[in-house]
């Protein structure tokens, strides 16, 4: 990709990858995705912020060409996941005096997963400052957004946060900066409810810690520069609040539309109420999707037939999804419908341990729901009423 | 001084080896950590954590 001026003298290297449409082998990416590296030059020397995944290395290097660099000092490593320290090697072989510049526990990591010798890094400790010339870079550990290593890097003069993971958005998109906010901010909340969301805790820590930084420009390592941080850093605080909203998500799985009658009267009942439902299909959604309408809701009910004797298994792997992402919901509960027996609220409730959720009562129906049935179900969105009433996210 | 485990991931904090990567001093017990520690294995909050009883 040809390289993008954010200012005279710091410019956008990194490489878009529209193609790409997983993460991790896991994650769908509706809009592809960027690793975006940094070139910053001072007066006496050139620095590169994080590089890019490995498939996208020589496209690094022809970028920095393309700029006419012949030297650089110093390659920041804000982060050791390889779709970003990917290309140290390459950068290394390319460019033989520069040093990687990290904190000690990025170090380490780093060298776990590449072949980087001792004598290549130098580490920095936390609001520890590198002079550029006319320029200075401050290191400020972030750990836990979203590797216990994570750190931000920080151009004083030009007031640029280099945030790495933090903040950013899988979009593939030739924009420097933020062109459509709405479009960004769905994609900057999909990527922090997939990764970030189970690191609350330290992104209320991490948001506080640069509370007092004078901020113009936060540069992400995916997804467009935000030339208007508020705009990102407020969706940020909203997200890791406390606060859920008046939704249900109901994620459900049906073999011969028993359990799907049942999540179907469900939705009904709680729209009844006012309450908004947000369901998806787990034969068909993407978990981007279901992991965002986490990032806000109240509660959660899945909803899955009993096969084999347990939770159909795509039940039993969004459950386990959902655990892992450790959302705020609040309350939980299952419906679902068996031929015969079987344990299946209960095997569903022991995925959810880690979430700090009150179980509703499930409803279990054997066979296609009757009117009874339905009418439990009536007493469930009742119930999930009357808990959204007590945190007062509905009116008395 | 007791252990306490990370209900997410089942990493033993240990008050006598402390937390040395996050600047916890051996010898800290868990109820004096500060509020913002973190499991350094999983990430989660203090609050995930659970006395590990002693046989």
């Amino acid at each position: 990709m040809a390289p993008k001026e954010l200012k005279p003298g710091i410019y956008s290297v990194g490489a878009s990858d529209p193609d790409r449409e997983l993460f991790d082998e896991l994650i769908p990416l509706p809009d592809g995705t960027s690793y975006n590296a940094y070139l910053i030059e001072g007066s006496a020397r050139v620095a590169l912020i994080d590089t890019v995944y490995p498939p996208k290395q020589q496209e690094l290097i022809h970028t920095l060409g393309q700029l006419g660099i012949k030297n650089i000092d110093y390659v920041i490593a804000n982060h050791a996941e390889q779709d970003h320290s990917g290309a140290l090697p390459e950068v290394l072989k390319a460019y033989p005096q520069a040093t990687v510049v990290t904190n000690p526990r990025c170090k380490g990591m780093l060298m776990d997963v590449m072949p980087i010798p001792d004598n290549r890094f130098t580490t920095v400790g936390d609001r520890e400052t590198l002079s550029l010339g006319d320029r200075t870079l401050e290191f400020i550990y972030a750990p836990w957004v979203h590797w216990p290593e994570t750190m931000f890097t920080y151009l004083r003069e030009d007031k640029i946060l280099f945030a790495c993971d933090f903040l950013g958005s899988h979009l593939a998109t030739d924009d420097l900066f933020v062109k459509n906010e709405s479009k960004v901010y769905q994609a900057a909340k999909r990527y922090y409810a997939e990764i970030m969301m189970p690191f609350r805790a330290a992104i209320r820590r991490n948001l506080e810690k640069i509370k007092d930084l004078d901020i113009e420009i936060v540069a992400a390592s995916h997804g467009p520069a935000y030339d208007r941080p508020k705009f990102i850093l407020e969706a940020y605080r909203d997200w890791v609040s406390d606060d859920v909203k008046n939704e249900v998500v109901i994620p459900y799985v049906s073999m011969y539309g028993s359990t799907y009658k049942m999540a179907q009267h469900l939705m009904d009942a709680l729209i009844k109420k006012g309450i908004t439902v947000k369901p998806f299909n787990l034969i068909q959604t993407d978990i981007g999707e279901l992991a965002m309408a986490l990032v806000d809701a109240a509660t959660i009910v899945i909803a899955s037939p009993t096969v084999l004797a347990g939770p159909h298994p795509a039940a039993i792997y969004a459950t386990y999804l959902v655990n892992a992402l450790r959302p705020k919901t609040r309350f939980a509960s299952i419906i679902g419908s068996y031929g015969w027996g079987g344990k299946m609220t209960d095997q569903i409730k022991g995925i959810l341990n880690n979430l700090k959720v009150e179980i509703i009562e499930p409803v279990g129906v054997k066979g296609y729901p009757q009117e009874e049935d339905l009418i439990s179900l009536d007493r469930l969105a009742e119930q999930i009423w009357i808990k959204h009433r007590e945190i007062r996210i509905v009116g008395a | 001084m007791k252990k306490y485990r990370c209900t997410v991931c089942e990493y033993v904090y240990d008050p006598a080896q402390g937390d040395p990567e996050s600047g916890v001093e051996p010898g800290t017990a868990f109820e004096s950590l500060p509020d913002d520690w973190l499991c350094p294995v999983c990430g989660a909050d203090k609050s995930a954590f659970e006395p590990v009883e002693q046989n």
